[in-house]
């Protein structure tokens, strides 16, 4: 009984940490300038953050907690948190999760493997271009845990053609799976359907009044970040990991042997492709109208009727606490907003960094950039969004372009394994370890931010 | 002593690490004609990327590309048909395709008939956390764990795993090892002295058995465990030496061991919640230790 409780003790320390800190933050009196409800808000956010980054709890547990707790501690009514919960952000990465199940499905990883194979050889550094440039595109538009599941067993299977022994090709591993992950991550920024953070930051600009983007303006501002950073990260992972081997020609020739076994492609992939593009144009010419996210139900709606994909298989791959807790970060987040949590944050934080610049845009800037990629490493990038898109909004300057700078930087997840789902992935297969990811992940830090810089100096005023 | 119905849990972490303890572990099954089950314990995933991954691994079993973890379990399974424990040298018993999910856990289902009963495990989590589930679901005897870098490790397994633990740390599987006894007066000796006298006997050992006292006087308790151990092991008719030194016990232990012994203690009869705080014999013994170490409950 004692070795029991003494178990759960040490097992759930960081709930019992979450809760005492936010009981202490509690009893003690509100901060100057912020409203009781306010205040009450970051404290929700603040055990939240906790429980999140450290699972002492399932996650569905801390999407009832923010829930529940704003009906509690805050003036919020249940209707109005529970309107607040579900909005198309959420169906977006309700449907977005759906669909990615549905493409992979299909087993178009076998033709993208061929595709990639015939553009590039068997020269290593073309391989790697080839995979970084093409994991980019795709996940741009389906999402980067899409192409990470699609890309994997085309860089596996290499690997394991190349050679029996895998300590002998270590580095050649490494840059395979990493032009995978990171080229998927730098991707994922291009359009609103690469991420579910773009589509939390779209719904926070609709709901706060700043505006409505459609797909296309997005593509605009975010796309020339995607088509830069595709060289520059080839480039870094070369030299973070020059291969063993120049040439793979032993894996090319087996993995194209492998493909063509597969025969051609089946009515059924060139339907999923079909229905693919036609939610890409409806994303493209009715998101604006009907949503982001409905346009993904809709497809997702088109992949059951054609029987492309099982319910029972939706049902089992989608990851529906996923889903509750970013309803329920949304929803702390529009409370933030509402309460005058998030304003008085964003001051306090200029108000900190303007002693250290002097130049109030570089003190934004640095919190849209500087703070997002920080809490992405750890957080995850929609978290983060969640959590500091109010914030960022409430800076002051130019909310969009500040929302655009806030989503950039929260693909800046390179540094560890739980930044984004592609870099989870790479690291699920056993073959790269933690410190590779500090390894690649600093220079390519160095280098987002410094395009970032430039793209947001040069071309987005050119689009004002 | 005639053990029926015994159970062990033999975790196993990759082929670099876990040959000895897979060595040793299968031979000590064998002795006590134990039921084995091989667990794997792999990480897992952030919960936030818990349903990506499974697609990920569900696209990547298609290619006939499986857990990092099926691959350890398969060498082990094929370790085991090699070595001779399992009776059939048929290759095909091991499919990763038969996997089937189970209370949190997953577990391959061996085709044919291998003449012992072998469960391989993969289950995702801490490693405490996941052996300690998996000893409650199925109540083994014994758990059997290479050793660990890891300050906390030695401590968590003898607080929080309800099984007698045995560390395969530092053993040199060619090596002809002697076995010490710790004997005391705890309840958990009498346990040790029988568990050790099977190995002992099956393996042809030869048992040290150690009482250690911090003073010159050697307890009622003390001596009747020692005359109790020695009256056991001759019936057994196992080659021993009983020993008495005064001084720490730990550090005695340890020392008594050098790196030709397989240590082998009761656990301690401390309540948990001292045994959190100030450890115990057993705990501090086995966080010292470079030696094999058996714990008894």
């Amino acid at each position: 009984m004692i070795a029991n409780l003494i178990y759960w003790i040490t097992q759930k320390k960081w709930l019992i940490i979450a809760t005492t800190f936010g009981f202490f933050l509690y009893i003690i009196p509100t901060p100057q300038g912020l409203s009781i409800n306010g205040y009450h808000t970051l404290i929700i956010v603040a055990v939240a953050l906790i429980l999140i980054v450290f699972e002492p709890v399932p996650l569905p547990a801390v999407a009832f907690f923010i829930l529940f707790m704003q009906v509690i501690i805050t003036d919020a009514t249940p209707n109005e948190v529970a309107s607040s919960f579900m909005s198309d952000a959420v169906f977006f990465i309700m449907g977005s999760l759906m669909l990615a199940v549905a493409i992979v499905k299909q087993g178009l990883d076998k033709r993208l493997a061929l595709g990639i194979i015939r553009m590039t050889g068997n020269k290593t550094w073309r391989i790697v271009a080839g995979f970084t440039a093409i994991s980019a595109i795709l996940s741009s538009f389906i999402g980067e845990h899409t192409v990470a599941a699609m890309m994997m067993p085309v860089g596996l299977t290499l690997i394991r053609n190349t050679s029996k022994d895998p300590s002998k090709i270590i580095k050649l591993s490494s840059i395979l799976l990493f032009s995978i992950a990171y080229g998927a991550t730098i991707g994922s920024v291009g359009t609103p359907s690469g991420g579910g953070r773009n589509v939390i930051m779209l719904e926070y600009w609709s709901d706060f009044g700043i505006g409505h983007i459609s797909y296309l303006t997005w593509m605009k501002y975010a796309y020339p970040m995607v088509i830069l950073q595709i060289p520059f990260t080839v480039l870094i992972l070369w030299w973070t990991f020059t291969p063993e081997k120049k040439t793979i020609d032993t894996g090319v020739r087996k993995l194209v042997i492998q493909v063509a076994k597969s025969g051609k492609m089946t009515g059924k992939q060139i339907l999923s492709i079909f229905l693919f593009v036609l939610v890409f144009i409806g994303w493209i010419f009715f998101g604006e109208k009907i949503g982001l996210g409905f346009v993904a139900l809709i497809g997702v709606f088109l992949y059951l009727i054609f029987g492309l994909v099982e319910w029972s298989d939706l049902n089992r791959s989608t990851n529906w606490g996923v889903i509750l807790l970013f309803g329920a970060t949304i929803s702390i987040g529009l409370a933030m907003k509402k309460t005058g949590a998030a304003e008085w944050l964003a001051m306090g934080a200029l108000n900190t960094l303007n002693s250290f610049f002097h130049n109030i845009d570089y003190s934004r800037a640095g919190i849209a950039v500087i703070l997002t990629g920080v809490l992405s490493n750890i957080l995850s990038s929609s978290a983060t969004i969640a959590v500091v898109g109010p914030i960022v909004l409430n800076l002051g300057g130019d909310p969009v372009l500040y929302g655009f700078a806030t989503a950039i930087a929260s693909a800046f997840g390179y540094f560890t394994v739980v930044a984004a789902p592609a870099c989870m992935i790479i690291y699920s297969s056993g073959m790269v370890k933690t410190k590779d990811f500090l390894r690649a992940g600093w220079k390519m830090g160095i280098m987002s931010v410094f395009m970032l810089f430039l793209v947001s100096f040069f071309w987005w005023p050119l689009l004002q | 002593m005639v053990y029926s119905n015994v159970k062990f849990l033999l975790a196993i972490g990759s082929k670099e690490y876990s040959e000895p303890t897979l060595i040793v572990g299968s031979l000590i099954a064998k002795t006590f004609k134990a039921d084995l089950s091989l667990v794997y314990v792999g990480e897992k995933p952030k919960q936030i990327f818990e349903g990506r991954i499974k697609l990920s691994r569900d696209s990547l079993a298609k290619w006939e590309i499986y857990h990092p973890g099926i691959e350890v379990l398969k060498w082990a399974f094929k370790y085991l048909q090699s070595s001779g424990y399992l009776e059939t040298t048929d290759g095909n018993g091991f499919n990763p395709e038969n996997i089937v999910e189970e209370h949190n856990r997953y577990r391959l289902v061996l085709q044919g008939s291998f003449g012992r009963d072998v469960d391989l495990i993969l289950r995702e989590g801490k490693i405490i956390d996941e052996l300690r589930k998996e000893c409650f679901e199925q109540e083994y005897t014994l758990t059997i764990i290479g050793g660990s870098k890891k300050r906390r490790m030695a401590h968590d397994l003898v607080q929080y795993l309800p099984t007698s633990i045995f560390v395969v740390q530092n053993l040199d599987p060619t090596k002809q090892y002697k076995l010490l006894l710790c004997v005391d007066d705890s309840k958990a000796t009498k346990s040790a002295v029988r568990f050790g006298a099977t190995i002992a006997k099956n393996q042809g050992m030869f048992v040290n058995t150690l009482t250690v006292s911090k003073t010159t006087q050697f307890g009622k308790g003390y001596r009747g465990a020692a005359k109790a151990a020695g009256r056991y092991l001759k019936s057994q008719k196992i080659p021993f030496e009983q020993h008495f030194i005064t001084g720490d016990p730990v550090k005695t232990f340890l020392d008594f061991a050098g790196d030709d012994h397989i240590i082998m203690m009761g656990d301690s009869k401390q309540s948990p919640l001292i045994k959190f705080f100030f450890g115990s014999k057993p705990i501090k013994t086995l966080k010292k230790a470079s030696c094999p170490i058996l714990i008894v409950r």
